[in-house]
């Protein structure tokens, strides 16, 4: 037995009261958590880049297209580029249910090959490659909509308006944990360019460059936008990197206000926490007068409180953490993922996140009991005792 | 009725308690009422954007102006709609607008950028808007590289400023000559360039985006809806403006509406457990009080009563000292991403009185649920041996 | 036959706020090893005062004192509390036993203060409770003991350390008679057998009556 035991065992005797503070401590740790973990998620997203995956598109505006004949001058006149592809943003909609945001987008025949990360099937690419109204889609939009290989989709589109027929030909993944947004619908831009007026055909979106060399990717940057500097059309080429933050880090500010929120739940947990603490202290000041007397110091009685206040910090994380999991894993994390997948490609509670949680409950659960343990420990001992004679 | 002064004199002379659940129930207050505050402002400058009379005429199939076009020539077949009001000068008020996004420089984020707004306006859009006031400088001159903003994203990117310039396209900068404020809509996040220079820009051709109309009365609106159905060759079709500005908005609020809600859940939680722990903990320190109170002759409901108060006490004044700090809050802006027009809006934190009671009122519950166990046990002592000090 | 305890002019006088109360005034005392007594006198007397100065829990405002070889107005806190923990037990009028400890726990709770080890520890306060005849309810909680069994548990963690001198508050306070005299009995056999010191503050006259000598106090002074 030591006294550290002693004091996590007098962390048991009031039920009620020891029960509804890791309750209420748990309860902030899993809310934290799940702020926590949406924060990241966010990041993830917007960090998830390649290292050699360039995006160029119009300096001025993403609504205005590019010349469809820039990805030939990418192609022959930029040294360093590996491969080349366009896509271009067609924002057709699910008639059943035009709510669903997805990625609708045209691409050119190698756009596969720009994306190495993605997981589809040769086979699938092959039948893509000989249909002109196919269409590979992303896991998370086919699960979510109930679309399967070889089904009939029909989509409205808004831009280009109209109804567009398509054939799923390949559904594609990404391997556990990547930022990977799977919710997105690729097909032919030739389907596209058939399908619109005079005055809109042969334009694209935007085009995207693998580089042979990541180190100088800054270089193949600086030389696509001097090429096409002194037309009419100018264009900003930077790191996909750079894009994605760019796009999604418009919502920065209130996901600094969501992590100012998730500090804020944990200060409460520590009040909570420190309230009960020192409501413990003072109904213990005979036992501690009682400790004294028996020869232990001041720094034992310190020692007795914080060990209390430690115990009951590690269960109301434990307990916190334990509900987390599964909350994420089994529903939140998945609801995202299908339902703003492009903003949340892959929600998962990182161990970061959880050894996070779980050490501010530690630190701020010690630090709750710093000032109750002080005033323990320098209770005069005859006053102590007298409390209770 | 036990008196009320035996409830705030415990709540004063066990100060620090008193003041840790306080400040719990503070801090969720505040959060509640900030949270509510975001989404006020959100739909507050959605409303304010507008007008009940007005109808937004879209391509059909579209349902944000960034995917809607409509050809020029139709302005003025869907201005001869039933219902249409006139201008004074005896026009009709329609305004034919075309809108973008354009990439900016952030101010104050090395290296940030992101979309702003851009609206291409016709001569007749600010009469359009009587609510509209330029408050700075003054009105773009037509046909110019002129252009107006408006007041809340002013100053947020580079060039948005009074007398500056931004490119909106290859050497051709266009002037901000003057500020427009329109009692805090949405409109203010915005860039007014004249339509025919947005056009050349944006390579559009001969078309806008977006048609709105004044009509007569807002019940005009089924008629002159369904005559433009009835048109098949226009291919448009009509929203109420505000059902217009609702969707737009929609996705936003919703994620916001959602984490608000989220993050209420699990504030209360805590919030009443806190108070369910000092409630319980004052409880039973003061056995031999209620003791004697009972013995006195005090019933088992006053005794309840009278802790279910106390306890609603102390939530009130958590939630007012959240409610005030909250207030605080209305003077600050936030900016985040319009997922409908893929550009950057500006909202205030807009207090209400409604937001104060409710927040106030969720206080007063808060303290309710979790003393209302506490305060049944109190009610359940019995006299004899809590005065005896078991 | 030594003396245990050697009191000379000691006062003690309480402060509060701007007010001085002397509890003490000028009070020497001569205890000899081995002694039984009861010290007995209306309240406010300082009895208990006298009690607390003797087991090292207070400091006499002036005069020394001496108790069981050290002289305990020079030492520090610190001090003080391993003089406490090596050299006193203490029984008290409720017992204050720790309710999350088993009897046992409870009697080991002094040995944590020393370096023996964990099985050691154990040995000893099983043998403390077998001379308090509780063995056979080493394992039961405070809350499962009558009020004459807790108090004999306070008794074996009082001895556990081996202390030489016994300071007892009120011990037969929260008793009724049958219980009293067990716990008296238990401390006529502790200071008869194994020769223990006993200092008792008492109202009780039939524990007084037990005890070798009775001195009495009054306004701080020895009658």
């Amino acid at each position: 037995m030591t006294l550290l035991e002693v004091a996590a065992k007098n962390a048991l005797r009031n039920k009620f009261r020891t029960t509804m503070t890791i309750l209420g401590g748990a309860v902030a740790v899993l809310a934290f958590v799940l702020i926590r973990t949406i924060i990241v998620a966010w990041n993830k997203g917007v960090d998830y880049a390649a290292k050699d995956r360039l995006a160029t598109r119009d300096k001025v505006s993403m609504v205005i297209s590019l010349p469809k004949h820039y990805i030939d001058d990418v192609r022959t006149k930029i040294p360093g580029v590996k491969a080349a592809s366009y896509l271009s943003w067609a924002g057709a909609k699910w008639p059943k249910d035009p709510n669903v945001f997805f990625a609708n987008m045209a691409a050119d025949e190698n756009v596969f090959d720009l994306y190495p990360e993605m997981e589809i099937s040769p086979d699938a690419i092959e039948r893509w490659h000989h249909d002109k109204q196919g269409a590979i889609v992303g896991a998370a939009l086919a699960h979510k909509l109930g679309w399967k290989v070889g089904d009939k989709v029909v989509l409205a589109g808004s831009i280009y308006p109209g109804d567009w027929q398509y054939t799923i030909d390949g559904i594609y993944g990404a391997p556990p944990q990547t930022a990977l947004d799977q919710s997105s619908f690729f097909f032919h831009w030739s389907y596209l360019n058939d399908g619109v007026k005079a005055g809109m055909k042969d334009k694209i979106g935007w085009i995207v460059t693998r580089v042979d060399d990541p180190s100088k990717s800054a270089a193949v940057t600086a030389a696509i936008d001097k090429l096409f500097d002194d037309q009419d059309t100018q264009t900003t080429t930077m790191s996909e990197h750079a894009m994605n933050q760019g796009f999604l880090g418009g919502a920065s500010a209130i996901l600094a206000a969501l992590g100012i929120v998730s500090i804020i739940i944990m200060v409460i947990m520590m009040l909570i926490l420190g309230n009960t603490i020192a409501m413990a202290v003072r109904e213990r000041t005979s036992e501690y007068g009682v400790l004294r007397a028996l020869g232990f110091q001041p720094g034992h009685v310190r020692l007795f409180v914080i060990g209390e206040a430690l115990t009951v910090s590690l269960l109301a994380g434990l307990v916190g953490l334990g509900l987390s999991y599964p909350f994420i894993e089994f529903g939140m994390g998945r609801w995202l993922e299908e339902n703003m997948g492009n903003f949340f490609p892959a929600v998962h509670v990182s161990p970061v996140t959880a050894a996070t949680a779980f050490a501010a409950t530690l630190v701020l659960g010690g630090l709750a009991s710093l000032l109750p343990a002080i005033q323990a420990g320098r209770l005069q001992v005859t006053d102590a005792l007298r409390r209770i004679a | 009725m036990i008196p009320i002064a035996y409830n705030l004199r415990n709540l004063r002379a066990r100060k620090t308690t008193t003041a840790a659940a306080a400040l719990g129930l503070a801090l969720v207050v505040f959060v509640f009422a900030t949270a509510r505050m975001l989404t006020h402002g959100i739909d507050k400058a959605m409303h304010q954007a507008s007008d009940p009379s007005v109808a937004i005429v879209l391509r059909k199939g579209a349902s944000a102006e960034l995917e809607s076009g409509i050809e020029v020539p139709k302005i003025s077949i869907i201005g001869t709609a039933p219902g249409v009001a006139a201008f004074p000068n005896g026009r009709q008020q329609v305004v034919g607008e075309l809108v973008a996004v354009v990439l900016l420089d952030k101010v104050g984020v090395e290296g940030g950028f992101s979309n702003a707004q851009v609206r291409g306006i016709s001569d007749d859009s600010i009469a359009f808007r009587p609510t509209v006031k330029i408050i700075e400088g003054r009105a773009a001159t037509p046909g110019t590289d002129e252009v107006v903003i408006g007041r809340a994203i002013r100053g947020r990117f580079k060039g948005l400023e009074l007398d500056a310039t931004f490119d909106l396209s290859k050497n051709r900068p266009m002037k901000v000559v003057g500020i427009f404020a329109d009692g805090g809509s949405a409109y203010e996040s915005e860039i007014w360039a004249d339509v025919d220079r947005v056009r050349a820009t944006f390579g559009r051709g001969t078309i806008v985006s977006s048609v709105r109309v004044r009509l007569d009365s807002p019940a005009a609106f089924d008629g002159f809806a369904a005559a433009l159905d009835a048109n098949r060759q226009l291919d448009v079709s009509a929203m109420r403006e505000e059902t217009f500005l609702l969707k737009s908005s929609q996705g936003t609020s919703i994620f916001l509406s959602a984490m608000g809600f989220m993050i209420a859940f699990f504030f209360s939680i805590g919030a009443m457990i806190g108070a369910m722990i000092t409630m319980h903990a004052t409880i039973a320190q003061r056995q031999r009080e209620i003791g004697t109170l009972r013995a006195l002759g005090f019933t088992r409901f006053q005794v309840l009563t009278s802790f279910l108060f106390e306890s609603i006490l102390l939530s009130l004044i958590g939630g007012a000292i959240g409610a005030a700090a909250s207030l605080l809050m209305s003077t600050q802006e936030i900016s985040t991403m319009n997922w409908a027009t893929f550009a950057e809006i500006v909202f205030k934190f807009e207090p209400s009185v409604g937001i104060i009671v409710s927040a106030m009122v969720a206080a007063a519950l808060m303290g309710i649920l979790g003393g209302f166990w506490p305060a049944i046990r109190a009610a359940r002592i019995n006299p004899v041996q809590a005065m005896r000090g078991a | 036959m030594s003396s245990i305890v050697e009191l000379q002019g000691v006062s003690k006088t309480f402060y509060r706020g701007k007010e001085s109360v002397p509890v003490l005034e000028n009070l020497s005392l001569e205890v000899p090893e081995g002694a039984y007594e009861a010290f007995m006198g209306p309240s406010g007397s300082g009895k208990s005062t006298l009690l607390n100065l003797i087991a090292g829990l207070d400091k006499p405002t002036s005069g020394s004192a001496k108790v069981a070889g050290s002289e305990l107005s020079q030492m520090s806190d610190g001090q003080l509390a391993r003089f406490r923990s090596q050299k006193i037990g203490f029984v008290f009028q409720s017992y204050n036993l720790l309710p999350v400890l088993t009897a046992l726990e409870n009697v080991e709770l002094p040995l944590l203060l020393t370096s023996l080890s964990g099985s050691d520890r154990k040995k000893r306060s099983q043998t403390a409770l077998r001379i308090v005849g509780l063995e056979e309810r080493m394992d039961h909680y405070p809350r499962q003991l009558s009020g004459g069994q807790e108090q004999r548990v306070a008794i074996a963690r009082a001895i556990v350390n081996d202390p030489t001198i016994l300071v007892c508050d009120e011990p037969t306070g929260d008793l009724d008679r049958k219980a009293a005299d067990e716990i008296l009995a238990l401390l006529e056999k502790l200071n008869k057998e194994f020769k223990k010191t006993i200092l008792m503050v008492t109202h009780d006259p039939a524990a007084a009556e037990r005890a070798g000598i009775i001195r009495k106090l009054n306004k701080g002074q020895l009658q």
